[in-house]
């Protein structure tokens, strides 16, 4: 155990007897780790401050749960806590957006094109530009395969942290790795039907 | 893995390259989760009393409905209901 865990669970045990200087250092120590989350995996018309304080609260009421002997680090428990509160944010989202190929802009559009016909190298484009394509893409696919393939893709994290982190067992995670990609691939082609300026 | 895997992570990895945004807290986040984290817990008394007030706001909401039901088909009449139940006595109070 390093330094900085030492640190944080001093602080959560400060915390638990009710220090608010404790409370206070924890959730500045903590806020990077939980909206990096919660920005990876925010429902399309959720706030990210909201879900973040939604996290946090749930963190402060079940600090108590939280075994310091147990063999999971704080910050493993965290992450999990707040993966597990954006899945609940994703599955009571009623309605995903509606995805138009005459809504994406030029540069977003440019990078479906590659990914759909022949052109072999990529777009050169803003990073942000890719990366907002695909939470577009995602934001189509059911909240369970967004968040597989969120982590996966886009956080490169390996097989065995994601089962840490959603309780899921190892091949639960790759099968729905696998059909969740088939379905964007799936939205992809159907996306590419319905163009109406068939661009490709 | 087939073409549009691959082409998919091309994409994943140049979206990977996104700047990360400013990443401390809000302006008065902090403190707002601290103050709820060590607020003080209701008592038994006072969750009791929370408890049974629910339970008959929702009972009286219930009622309410039932006595709404009710006289809704009998809105338009020109009397008003008169008491289901009729005795002597309640005869004597209408006589009166």
């Amino acid at each position: 155990m390093t330094a900085t865990d030492g640190d944080l669970l001093r602080q959560v045990e400060r915390a638990r007897q009710g220090d608010p200087e404790a409370s206070r250092s924890l959730v500045d120590a903590l806020y990077p780790q939980v909206i990096r989350i919660v920005r990876s995996h925010l429902p399309v018309r959720a706030a990210e401050e909201d879900l973040a304080q939604e996290i946090f609260v749930k963190l402060f009421s079940r600090l108590d749960q939280y075994q310091v002997r147990s063999a999971v680090p704080f910050e493993h428990w965290v992450s999990r806590l707040a993966v597990r509160t954006c899945l609940d944010a994703l599955r009571a989202e009623r309605r995903r957006p509606e995805l138009r190929w005459s809504d994406l802009p030029e540069e977003q559009s440019a990078w479906l094109e590659f990914m759909l016909a022949d052109p072999a190298a990529p777009p050169d484009t803003a990073p942000a530009s890719a990366r907002e394509l695909l939470e577009k893409l995602l934001s189509q696919l059911p909240p369970d395969d967004r968040l597989v393939i969120s982590l996966l893709d886009l956080e490169e994290k390996s097989v065995k942290e994601i089962a840490q982190l959603t309780g899921w067992n190892i091949p639960l995670i790759k099968v729905r790795a696998f059909r969740a990609r088939r379905k964007l691939r799936k939205l992809a082609e159907t996306f590419k039907k319905e163009n109406p300026h068939e661009r490709l | 893995m087939n073409d549009f895997d691959t082409k998919w992570h091309a994409c994943a990895a140049r979206a990977r390259q996104t700047l990360r945004r400013d990443e401390e807290s809000p302006f008065g986040f902090t403190t707002r989760i601290a103050a709820r984290a060590t607020k003080p817990g209701a008592t038994p008394v006072e969750f009791t009393w929370d408890r049974v007030l629910a339970r008959l706001l929702a009972g009286a909401v219930a009622v309410l409905i039932v006595c709404g039901a009710m006289e809704l088909p009998h809105f338009r009449d020109a009397q008003p209901l008169k008491p289901g139940i009729e005795n002597t006595v309640a005869q004597l109070v209408w006589s009166l």
